[in-house]
């Protein structure tokens, strides 16, 4: 029997003990005498969250491939046992074999949002690992970090060893050999991570460093040592039907967020929204083969037992054989009795008549999320989605019998105006007429038709178009709301309507570190000690300890944010090359400011510079 | 057909709380090819009953569940076939056929055997045992939304003893009208030598579950013929 990291009076004294227990379904447990490499994979956010990201459960099943590697899961733990483990001096420990973090050789960090980079602090501190890279000895695991965020890692430069930019499947091997190779020969954790920053795709920030102009803005970045190289491109898979793919996930005993089989489609986006970074950091387009999806479908259904399968992608409908696996799926999890679920998928005769057969109607919501109320906006940020678009996918799901719809949009976009927050309210009173003019009242099913419309606040993110924007403040973005509000109380139609928006703080600060430079290291590490932990929960996010520590560390939070930004300002993320050239994103913000739209890459290639990685669908037209 | 499945859960599992135990149970179904009686509409569910929920921090050697599967399939084979897809500590131990017309596992419940392990300090002792058993009642006060009620629980004791110095062993009433939890014996048990349960850190281990047969007689949940 094993014995676990918690003794038992603390598992049974907090909340959910079985997030640290591990002894999941199809938890790989290896015999670590014959290991030479020991990976602790972290998710820095509570279990039920970490657990649901797929991209986890790739980089799992790929390290538990290699013979020579133990790859563990590490989460962080909910600050009930977070106090509990630093009176009780309790070191953080792996799922799988509990023993300390701190024994591993490597502890990888995925970074998926900013707002949990004070989690990551907390997870090197409860491993007992210096926080700062620069402290560290051969007696602590190597950091690196992973994931969407590493597009810009600059304000974690300091508490990582090595970022690794790109999709994880494809240099980890050479980076572990490299391990092998250095630790055999005794050579310094120093010229181990210089070598390291010699490998495609691994960012070593120690081996870098940042000149700034007067103004703030960076005059120089360069590399410290011969044959590292000024630029780091992004690593991605070429062939996604030829690589790591995980047919026996991890089944976690307690529910979590995706408690389901998700198969992921494709990888990148046709569409290039101008505010969406996922749609420009992982082009170009690469789907994997239907064949291979019905055959991974089959198979992690029977290993796991899962009763639903999820669809992932950014947008499923663009995907070339959508119809030919969703028609498989249909028929295949009917007699298992298995849900299907069918997120992003635009709204058409074909997925609602799809969506009818896998959902119970009268339950079910149908999403929208045209993201700007007015054409004007729409074509600014290139959503290439028209009124009559979303008025006629309405109309087909009122007749198919759906009577709840959300939208989503974003307040606080670049160059907006009064009329386009009153085409948020316009568009939702349109769709409830739609309603009524579609439906006739002896068949409407609840009675009458629900809207719910919901706002989020718009934060400029690196390697889009709109990374030169300014941010709204905080006070614009709450009148901005304010209006919406109003706006929607004027429509006929508005007791249908319910509206809802997002705290503003949160948002700020997002675009902080989203935009961020090294200068910001001090301030995440400064609020970090003054208690800040799991700053994505709005229930323990302490936006005065933010304020503080900007002003203790003499860091001005609107340099971030409000700035106007020049064309040729130097980015702190430039010398990342995520496959989007910055001529490209520069061209699309001039276009967004005239309103030009631009192709989306099945129709035209627009030239964005992907296309020098030859595969996807640059090279299928 | 409905089947009645005996199994365990100790070890590291007895953290999972009860619902998750249902829900690892109905994928630990859907991992074998084990033909499922599922409910109508839009989230079909198997229809699974257990015995008694059984607390989190506790272990069972002798737990049940009862669930129904196709008629087609040959109930001798659900045991293996669970088995080889189990997380550590939960094991299949039998699985018999439910006659026609059986009582569902949780309604059926009468009795348990428990055993409780003092693991630090051991306020147990053959003495207290002799007060327990000489005494005319041993009062636990139950505390109800109605106000205070005592119990006296020899009413609700089959049978108790000590099997080791530190473990007692008991056989107590579980049936929904008169369900004496194991940690209510052990504060009246205490009570009699003034002592406070809480100050004694002991383990919960719950070995079998009974109903009442035919003749009135505490037979274990998975004898169910009669």
């Amino acid at each position: 029997m094993q014995n676990l990291a918690l003794p038992e009076e603390v598992l049974l004294s907090i909340d959910k003990p079985e997030r640290y227990i591990g002894n999941e379904i199809n938890a790989v447990y290896k015999d670590k005498n014959n290991i030479a490499v020991r990976f602790a994979m972290c998710f820095p956010d509570v279990y039920e969250i970490g657990m649901s990201h797929l991209g986890i459960a790739i980089l799992y099943d790929m390290f538990n491939k290699f013979e020579d590697t133990w790859c563990e899961r590490v989460y962080s733990p909910w600050p009930d046992l977070d106090k509990i483990m630093r009176v009780r001096k309790i070191p953080l420990f792996t799922m799988e074999s509990q023993e300390p973090v701190r024994n591993m050789d490597f502890l990888g960090i995925t970074i998926q949002y900013e707002m949990c980079y004070t989690n990551i602090l907390q997870i090197l501190d409860l491993s007992g690992i210096p926080l700062l890279a620069s402290e560290r000895t051969w007696d602590d695991p190597i950091v690196i970090g992973g994931g969407p965020c590493t597009s810009n890692p600059e304000p974690l430069y300091a508490f990582f060893d090595i970022f690794y930019i790109g999709e994880g499947e494809t240099r980890y091997r050479r980076l572990l050999d490299l391990y092998k190779e250095c630790r055999s020969k005794n050579v310094s954790r120093q010229d181990f991570l210089i070598e390291a920053a010699k490998i495609p795709g691994l960012y070593v920030p120690s081996c870098y460093e940042t000149d700034y102009n007067e103004d703030g803005t960076i005059k120089e970045f360069r590399p410290l040592h011969e044959g590292v190289p000024g630029t780091v491109l992004k690593e991605l898979v070429k062939d996604l039907d030829d690589t790591y793919y995980p047919e026996k996930p991890v089944v976690p005993f307690i529910r979590a967020t995706q408690d389901r089989v998700v198969l992921e489609i494709m990888r990148g986006c046709i569409r290039g929204c101008r505010f969406c970074q996922a749609g420009q950091i992982y082009r170009p387009v690469r789907e994997r083969s239907v064949e291979f999806l019905m055959d991974k479908a089959e198979k992690l259904m029977k290993n796991t037992g899962y009763e639903e399968i999820s669809l992932s992608s950014l947008s499923s409908s663009d995907y070339s054989h959508i119809e030919e696996l969703i028609d498989y799926l249909v028929k295949d999890c009917t007699d298992k009795k298995i849900n299907i679920a069918l997120p992003s998928l635009r709204i058409d005769k074909f997925s609602v008549d799809a969506m009818s057969k896998v959902q119970d109607i009268k339950k079910s919501s149908l999403t929208f999320a045209p993201e700007a109320g007015s054409q004007r906006m729409r074509d600014i940020i290139n959503k290439g989605l028209t009124r009559d678009d979303i008025l006629n996918g309405a109309i087909l799901a009122f007749k198919g019998g759906w009577t709840r719809v959300k939208l989503y949009f974003m307040l606080g976009l670049p160059f907006e105006q009064d009329e386009d927050i009153r085409g948020i309210a316009e568009l939702a009173n349109d769709i409830a007429a739609a309603f009524y003019e579609t439906v006739p009242k002896d068949q409407r099913v609840n009675g009458r038709v629900q809207i719910v419309a919901s706002t989020s606040f718009f934060v400029p993110k690196p390697f889009t178009p709109f990374q030169w924007a300014p941010q709204n403040t905080a006070e614009q973005f709450i009148d901005k709301a304010t209006k919406c509000k109003r706006f929607i109380s004027e429509q006929l139609n508005q007791k249908v309507i319910k509206y809802n928006w997002h705290e503003s703080d949160v948002s700020m600060l997002e675009g902080v570190l989203a935009r961020g430079d090294r200068r910001l290291a001090p301030v995440i590490l400064s609020v970090y000690k003054k208690g800040n932990i799991f700053d994505a929960w709005s229930e323990y996010y302490h936006h005065d300890n933010w304020l503080k520590a900007f002003e203790e560390c003499g860091v001005d939070p609107t340099f971030y944010t409000t700035r106007e930004r020049s064309d040729d300002e130097i980015f702190p993320w430039d010398f990342i090359d995520c496959g989007v050239t910055k001529r490209h994103l520069l061209n699309e913000w001039h276009k967004a400011q005239q309103g030009i739209v631009t192709d989306n890459c099945k129709d035209k290639c627009s030239g964005c510079g992907s296309a020098r990685f030859d595969c996807g669908i640059c090279v299928r037209r | 057909m409905k089947v009645r499945i005996k199994f365990t859960k100790y070890g590291v599992v007895k953290y999972i709380g009860h619902l998750d135990l249902m829900r690892y149970f109905q994928k630990a179904f859907r991992r074998t090819d084990i033909q499922m009686i599922y409910s109508k509409g839009f989230s079909p569910h198997m229809l699974m009953s257990f015995a008694s929920p059984l607390g989190v921090g506790i272990e069972g050697y002798g737990e049940y569940f009862d669930v129904e599967v196709a008629d087609s399939e040959d109930y001798t084979l659900i045991k293996d076939k669970l088995n080889v897809t189990m997380a550590e500590g939960i094991e299949i131990l039998d699985v018999v056929l439910l006659p026609e017309g059986a009582g569902n596992a949780m309604a059926s419940v009468e009795a348990s055997d428990y055993e409780l392990e003092f693991h630090k300090e051991n306020p147990l002792s053959e003495e207290l045992l002799d007060k327990f058993l000489k005494a005319d009642s041993v009062i636990f006060v139950k505390e109800l939304k109605s106000g205070p009620l005592p119990v006296n629980v020899k009413d609700l004791v089959y049978d108790i003893r000590l099997i080791k110095e530190n473990v007692l062993f008991a056989r107590v009433n579980s049936s929904s009208a008169d369900n004496l939890r194991p940690a209510a014996l052990l504060t009246a048990l205490l009570s009699l030598e003034g002592k406070n349960l809480e100050d004694y850190p002991y383990h919960t281990l719950r070995r079998e579950i009974y109903r009442k047969n035919g003749s009135g007689e505490l037979v274990p949940m998975g004898d169910v013929n009669d």
